[in-house]
């Protein structure tokens, strides 16, 4: 049972490690190509209001979301491993 | 010199990652069954080739019952596996089936004078020195000695991501430093040499003028 929560416990950390690192690096990717999308179109917007605008739009998207997916394949991937090794 | 400690360094990193992939992944014998048995084992030294305690147990007492599966391979020499379950921890086979395992091995028992072959799966280095087994994961009854053990898959697709990552990593350090150190050392260089022709210079003027 202790080798269960010590697997529970390192993954959770190990696998927060990456959300956050993934979740700022997309962020900052969207940045970058909101950036240049201003640069290009020229819009009435300042630049502060426009990448408020857009960051908040990607805070709300699919995206984002799928993000999420760190936590969730990880599980997946085991118990397929337990599936083939004890019942396949 | 230099050259001999990179060197060195280098050859003991890869064959360590070598060493770790090749008791890890998991690998196919042709064998046949001789025997099956169960021995009382107390690993103190080595333990890190030994499975946890089970998963049911309390796991606090070191000595333990283990399982072992006598074989000899089609090659001809003989092979002993363990039987344990590897649980929640390293390697991550998450196999609980061990008793299961071990009844099946039990039944797929043969003799040499009618002999029936089985594919084992298993991972881990035997090792009479250090009396390390290889832990068996899985048996199959298969056609005869020569039988196909299958494309590894899963070891193809591991090794590649790793290869994938190491060259990730490689290539981008490579960019970093064409970009970031070399000038910096460069640079460096370059003050030392100009320091030292003014100290050459300097020491130059004491000396007697020809």
């Amino acid at each position: 049972m202790a080798a269960l929560v010590r697997l529970m416990v390192v993954g959770f950390i190990v696998l927060s490690v990456i959300y956050v690192c993934l979740s700022l690096y997309s962020r900052a990717v969207r940045k970058g190509k909101l950036r240049a999308q201003w640069h290009e179109e020229q819009p009435d917007q300042s630049l502060d209001a426009f990448l408020h605008e857009g960051l908040e739009d990607y805070d709300k998207s699919l995206r984002r979301k799928l993000i999420l997916s760190v936590y969730v394949i990880p599980v997946i991937l085991v118990s397929v491993v337990i599936y083939l090794t004890n019942f396949a | 010199m230099l050259g001999i400690l990179r060197w060195t360094f280098w050859i003991t990193v890869w064959l360590t990652v070598a060493a770790f992939f090749h008791y890890t992944l998991p690998q196919t014998d042709i064998v046949r069954i001789t025997d099956t048995y169960e021995s009382r084992e107390n690993p103190t030294s080595f333990t890190v080739f030994w499975g946890p305690a089970d998963v049911g147990p309390d796991g606090t007492e070191l000595a333990r019952d283990v399982f072992f599966i006598q074989t000899r391979r089609a090659k001809g020499d003989v092979m002993v596996y363990r039987n344990e379950d590897t649980g929640w921890s390293w390697p991550p086979y998450f196999k609980f089936d061990t008793s299961n395992l071990q009844a099946e091995a039990s039944d797929l028992r043969s003799t040499e004078a009618s002999p029936r072959f089985v594919a084992v799966k298993h991972y881990g280095w035997r090792n009479e020195f250090m009396s390390i087994f290889p832990n068996a994961i899985s048996v199959r009854l298969v056609d005869g000695p020569d039988a196909p053990k299958g494309i590894p898959l899963l070891n193809i697709i591991i090794l590649g991501l790793f290869a994938a990552l190491v060259y990730g990593i490689w290539v981008r350090w490579r960019r970093f430093r064409r970009a970031r150190i070399d000038p910096k050392l460069e640079a460096i260089e370059d003050d030392f040499s100009d320091a030292t022709d003014a100290v050459t210079g300097w020491f130059g003027s004491w000396r007697k003028k020809k």
